[in-house]
């Protein structure tokens, strides 16, 4: 995303409901419209919902009553929740990770805890996380639970170092820890 | 060919271009790993290759690229470990290249600029390559 204009509007629009085909469609139907454009956006399932995630931009004036009017009547009768929140310039401003980026990949026997913890402890250390999924698998008798984690390593911090400050957590919890470096290459 | 090595070297981490990202519509691109951290064990230094052709690929990893034709965009991509390349050199010499690691996903990926064809076409998961259930029960 280029950098922020005075002159547009910014907008976080999240739509989630009972996943069936169409929902994306229907959305960008409403923004298509309405002549927004869609800057950035993450859209998955999630078990049997269809949640999606928007940074959506128009050019000023555009009011925000606007946008959230025809997302209802587009959302209405197909069940589906919309929020839309006006962003101010600081919070659009994207910075790409300078550190290392690592993905964490937890998994173990589902135990309350598991997220909080990991989380808990990167978030102690300044570690900052870019994406993060969960999933709970197995048989509802010995359920598994994987989290898998996607973390900008601070400046001097190697994947080792966050194997050992999550060696405690590995011990508690009786789950399985693995931390690799995914810095993307530049080709 | 120097402009390509030139543009390689002048941008900050690359180690590789090819002649369709600067413009120009001819089969050659060169690679250099020999000064990335992950190249540095394993390189047959500067490489320039006219018109490449893959003979033989083995193994399959995944590995996150970027490339300068799309910045600001990276994905998981998988390519062969170990390839065997057939190629003219910069004197028209006609060479052979059996490499592995690093520098075997450089070279595909270089190559892959010369059929059209960007990482972006490769791209095997949005997310973490994780298993995904078909049925929530």
């Amino acid at each position: 995303m280029d950098e922020p204009k005075s002159d547009t509007a910014y907008f976080a629009v999240s739509v989630i409901g009972k996943d069936r085909p169409g929902i994306v469609a229907g959305a960008a139907e409403v923004l298509y419209r309405l002549g927004c454009n869609i800057e950035d956006s993450s859209c998955t399932m999630l078990a049997g919902e269809f949640a999606m995630i928007l940074i959506v931009t128009h050019e000023k004036p555009f009011s925000k009553a606007h946008l959230v009017e025809e997302f209802v009547a587009y959302s209405k009768g197909m069940e589906l929740s919309v929020f839309v929140r006006g962003l101010k310039r600081d919070e659009v401003e994207y910075h790409s990770p300078q550190g290392e980026l690592c993905v964490i990949t937890v998994y173990g026997a589902d135990r309350p805890g598991i997220v909080y913890r990991v989380t808990r402890e990167l978030a102690d250390r300044s570690i900052n996380i870019t994406d993060l999924n969960t999933k709970l698998i197995g048989t509802s008798a010995a359920p598994v639970y994987i989290l898998v984690i996607e973390a900008e390593l601070t400046e001097g911090t190697s994947s080792e170092d966050v194997e050992r400050l999550l060696h405690t957590i590995k011990e508690e919890l009786a789950v399985e820890i693995t931390v690799r470096i995914v810095t993307p290459v530049a080709l | 060919m120097a402009d390509l090595v030139d543009t390689m070297r002048a941008a900050p981490g690359s180690v590789g271009v090819a002649a369709p990202q600067v413009g120009v519509t001819l089969r050659v691109c060169v690679v250099d790993v020999s000064q990335h951290r992950l190249g540095k064990e394993q390189n047959h230094g500067l490489l320039v290759m006219i018109n490449p052709v893959l003979l033989s690929g083995a193994g399959a990893a995944i590995m996150r690229e970027g490339c300068m034709s799309v910045p600001d965009y990276t994905g998981d991509v998988q390519r062969y470990t170990e390839i065997e390349v057939a190629y003219l050199d910069e004197n028209g010499e006609k060479r052979m290249l059996c490499t592995a690691g690093f520098e075997a996903v450089a070279v595909q990926h270089e190559m892959d600029h010369l059929d059209g064809v960007l990482f972006l076409d490769r791209i095997v998961s949005l997310k973490t390559g994780l298993f995904r259930r078909k049925n929530y029960k």
